[in-house]
């Protein structure tokens, strides 16, 4: 960390760092919230994250945040040491929850430059009285906490016993000593033992410690280095692997029998069962993780050898201690991890505008109107052309992959706010979350986040029914919620899908009624399911008759759908009464760059995203139909479309009369079908999406502009604007 | 044109000379537009070029012309002589686009012909006189009257001349837009 701390964005890093650590720690807890403790790992983890906060905090003066961080350690370090086994766990979650908002909160004010002004005398004098009252409850039991490190020494013992030892494993005892001047012997022995590792079955040294501690080169000088080692290879090629060389004055290999290696070391006096092995139970799989983490630790060690490494792969040559059997399964993906770099999103945002340039200016390039001079030989021109537009589509495909983030994050954070108010509106809820992994559109995640939590709060508070109900329905007391995730036809779709009351018809319509929305002349039976519920989504229209702290004012979902249209999506609503109701959001993968049609009416060029056409028809003017009132319909393949024109719609100028000249589209949207007739289809094209400035009013219809090869803009049609 | 290039290169000059508020307080970019000549604070001209291809924006106020593609940035042009009402006039190879920056948005004004850059003293401005004019829409944007040797220039708000109150209905369904996207 400390290095870290030197460098300028020193709150930055501060605030970054903190609220990855904050989020992880979230997750844990709600991963385990349902237990009847919190595992070891967890409770390490924990304490080591509080540890962290605290100290970073201390360093930037956040008094507050140190205290608070500091008081949940100390709770941790308790159960730690001492595993109480009367914890009130779910008590324990809210603390660390509570602990985890009042930081976030903190950290928030910090991060807009207000002064972080929290007080967290509150919490601290809580989390004192929690602490006190396990404490207490300990009392009177056994007193394990002073059991506990005997334990750690003895267990060690039963992986002596190497499960894969066969007939075939010889043992051996290695003496290694080092030319006196050697420098950093530790290094020098660790390179034994790791060429050792390649054959070794079982492998115990001394000194121990000769990775985290260059101290012990002096011990390798002085007293040599003793290996133990159990492998299937005969002395000759053990000899081969450890052999004298620049830095080894002299190996002796002596072969022993099976009971002398388990008895471990024999000289030097020390404590045996302390010296470091490599176990073997585990799984090849998990041998090989480690000797490539081994790799790595070698190469970090080799690559800086002054600084003594400890970090990724100190657990190869760790004594298993007992409780810490997760720890290679929770370490490993903590050294992928080091491949990461985080990059501030304006810098990815102007890569992406800079690639959307680059991809505006080769269209510029290769059509330019220069190479349309007749009688020009353009295939060395035009190979390179290929060239270029495949590297200019491969950087676009990275920079779009770069952008997509998986919606983990975001369902973590819906996982949170079950856990919340289920637990104050008294309900039990299982919360499930499916294809948390889709990945989407940077940009897009920030629009789904709120109208996705607003969605989950009222699934939690109006879904799912009160524990009484849902026992008088005769359903399970506990409530089922869904969260699901997946992509289909360039969307994602998102659903919430809960197992409560869904929503009462009769009562929407009621409602409806009394609101004056619905047609008086109709009856209730003309409206379709779709349309009753789509009233929801209008604003001020709640049938909660009690307004709770989390919904029921009516406003909200009428906020959602702007938000989600404002993205280009669409919410969806299923519900039977007394089994459920499921809200989807459909929403595009990706907002920068679309697939589009480019089509032309009299002067102007229009594009249209691809996935909205469904078909091109050239059509006779036999197939029309028109109403005395100026409105045209088609008859195609016994379907009856509405026509639109779009020189007549936008009172353009010089576009084609006749319906014989122009084309029709047949636009999809939401299971609405309209035809659009335009003059001529330029043909497809990758656009880059920009908003058309705001000094302009907004356009029905139109939801951005491009820039077309020619450099010429072309206005973006937005075929849901259209068939409104 | 070359009178043009000239004072793009003026203007160029005088941005280049110091970006500070100062030295470019007092210095005006003048323009003709039907009989009158306008001027405006140099601060808010980013530059000036020639007349590009237009996309129209249909179903929008007429002195809006549509966009054009600045070196890959979309802005919105505006035709002078139809935002103030006058006879629109024919485009030729004088008709310029002044960008100008008006509290970040880009805005080009489609404009007749391109005049020079002038210093006026403070003391030369006067407010425009209120009465006895009949032509009452050029007051809304037209703050002060600037005296150059005999000819006077009618200096603009661009704020104003962007943002009138007849546009404020626009305006705030702009704003609306802004927040839905």
């Amino acid at each position: 960390m400390a290095e870290e701390f030197n460098t300028d964005g020193m709150l930055d890093m501060y605030l970054f760092e903190n609220g990855q650590l904050l989020e992880q720690l979230q997750e844990m807890v709600l991963d385990q919230k349902d237990a009847d403790s919190f595992d070891e790992d967890s409770i390490n983890e924990i304490f080591r994250t509080m540890h962290t906060i605290k100290g970073s905090s201390g360093i930037m003066m956040f008094d507050e945040i140190t205290a608070i961080a500091h008081k949940l350690e100390d709770v941790f370090y308790y159960l730690r040491e001492s595993r109480p086994s009367n914890v009130p766990h779910l008590e324990l979650v809210d603390h660390v929850l509570e602990v985890a908002d009042f930081i976030s909160n903190e950290m928030d004010k910090i991060r807009n430059g207000d002064p972080a002004d929290g007080e967290s005398g509150e919490i601290v004098a809580t989390l004192d009285e929690f602490l006190e009252q396990i404490k207490k409850g300990e009392k009177g039991g056994k007193r394990r906490g002073e059991e506990i490190p005997e334990n750690k020494h003895e267990e060690p013992k039963q992986f002596y016993i190497a499960p894969v030892s066969t007939s075939a494993s010889h043992f051996f005892k290695i003496y290694v000593s080092f030319y006196a001047d050697t420098e950093m012997a530790n290094v020098h022995a660790y390179k034994v033992v790791y060429a050792l590792k390649e054959i070794a079955e079982d492998l115990l040294y001394d000194p121990e410690d000769i990775i985290s501690d260059p101290e012990c080169a002096e011990t390798i000088l002085k007293d040599g280095f003793k290996i133990l080692l159990q492998a299937q290879c005969s002395e000759e090629q053990v000899r081969e692997i450890v052999k004298v060389g620049y830095d080894i004055e002299k190996v002796d290999v002596f072969e022993c029998k099976a009971e002398e290696f388990l008895q471990g070391f024999d000289f030097g006096g020390q404590d045996t069962p302390a010296a470091q092995i490599i176990d073997l139970e585990s799984s090849v799989e998990e041998i090989d993780a480690r000797m490539q983490a081994a790799e790595s630790a070698a190469q970090e060690e080799e690559k800086k050898p002054e600084k003594p490494a400890i970090a990724p792969g100190d657990f190869v040559i760790k004594s298993k201690e007992p409780g810490k059997q997760k720890k290679l399964a929770k370490d490993k993906p903590k050294a992928e991890k080091t491949s990461f770099i985080s990059v501030s999103v304006g810098k990815m945002d102007q890569l992406m505008e800079l690639i959307g340039e680059l991809v505006i200016s080769e269209s510029v390039v290769l059509q330019n109107p220069d190479l349309k001079v007749p009688g020009l030989n353009l295939d060395n021109f035009n190979k390179a052309a290929a060239q270029l537009a495949k590297i200019s589509t491969d950087l676009q495909n990275v920079i779009m992959s770069m952008r997509m983030v998986p919606l983990a994050n975001t369902f973590q954070k819906m996982n949170r706010i079950v856990f919340d108010v289920s637990r104050k509106l008294g309900k039990d809820i299982d919360f499930v979350m499916v294809g948390e992994q889709t990945e989407v559109d940077k940009n897009i995640i920030e629009h789904i986040s709120d109208p996705l939590m607003h969605i989950v709060r009222n699934s939690v508070d109006h879904g799912i029914e009160s524990k009484k109900e849902r026992r008088d329905s005769g359903k399970s007391e506990r409530g089922k919620v869904t969260l699901s995730a997946k992509t289909e036809a360039g969307k994602v779709w998102i659903s919430v899908e809960d197992d409560g009351g869904g929503l009462d018809r009769e009562k929407i319509i009621a409602k409806a009624r009394k609101q004056g929305l619905l047609d008086d002349l109709k009856p209730d039976s003309a409206y379709t399911d779709k349309e009753v519920f789509q009233f929801i989504t209008l604003p001020g229209f709640s049938t909660n008759e009690v307004v709770t702290e989390y919904s029921g004012r009516g406003v909200g979902m009428d906020v959602v759908v702007q938000n989600i249209q404002a993205i280009g999506g669409t919410l969806e609503i299923e519900s039977k009464k007394g089994l459920g109701s499921i809200m989807s959001l459909k929403i595009p993968l990706t907002l920068a760059i679309i697939d589009g049609i480019v089509m032309e009416v009299g002067s102007s060029s229009f594009v249209m995203e691809t996935g909205a056409i469904k078909e091109f028809v050239r059509v006779t003017e036999d197939m029309m139909i028109h109403e005395p009132n100026g409105e045209e319909y088609i008859m195609i393949r016994g379907e009856c479309f509405p026509v639109l024109r779009l020189g007549k719609w936008y009172g353009l100028k010089d576009y084609a009369e006749s319906i014989e000249d122009g084309v029709m589209l047949i636009l999809e949207v939401e299971e609405k079908k309209i035809c659009l007739f335009v003059d001529r289809l330029v043909g497809e094209q990758e656009i880059v999406v920009k908003p058309i400035p705001s000094y302009v009013k907004k356009v029905k219809g139109l939801s951005g502009c491009t820039q077309l090869g020619d450099g010429s803009i072309a206005l973006i049609l937005d075929a849901a604007g259209i068939i409104e | 044109m070359e009178e043009t290039s000239a004072l793009m290169k003026q203007v160029e000059e005088n941005q280049a000379v110091s970006d500070e508020h100062d030295t470019q307080k007092g210095k005006y970019m003048t323009f003709k537009s039907g009989n009158e000549y306008f001027g405006l604070e140099i601060q808010y001209v980013n530059e000036i070029i020639q007349l590009q291809p237009i996309t129209a924006i249909p179903e929008t106020e007429d002195y809006i012309k549509g966009l054009i593609n600045l070196r890959g940035k979309v802005i919105p042009v505006v035709d002078v002589r139809l935002r103030f009402k006058q006879e629109p006039f024919e485009y030729n190879d004088r008709t310029c686009i002044i960008v100008i920056n008006v509290k970040g948005m880009m805005v080009g004004l489609i404009i007749e012909k391109i005049a020079e850059v002038v210093e006026i003293k403070e003391d030369n401005i006067l407010p425009p006189p209120s009465i006895g004019r009949a032509d009452k829409a050029h007051h809304k944007y037209v703050y002060g009257i600037g005296k150059v040797g005999d000819s006077v220039k009618l200096l603009l708000d661009p704020d104003k001349l962007l943002n009138d109150e007849d546009l404020s209905v626009v305006e705030q369904a702009n704003e609306m837009n802004n927040v839905e996207e």
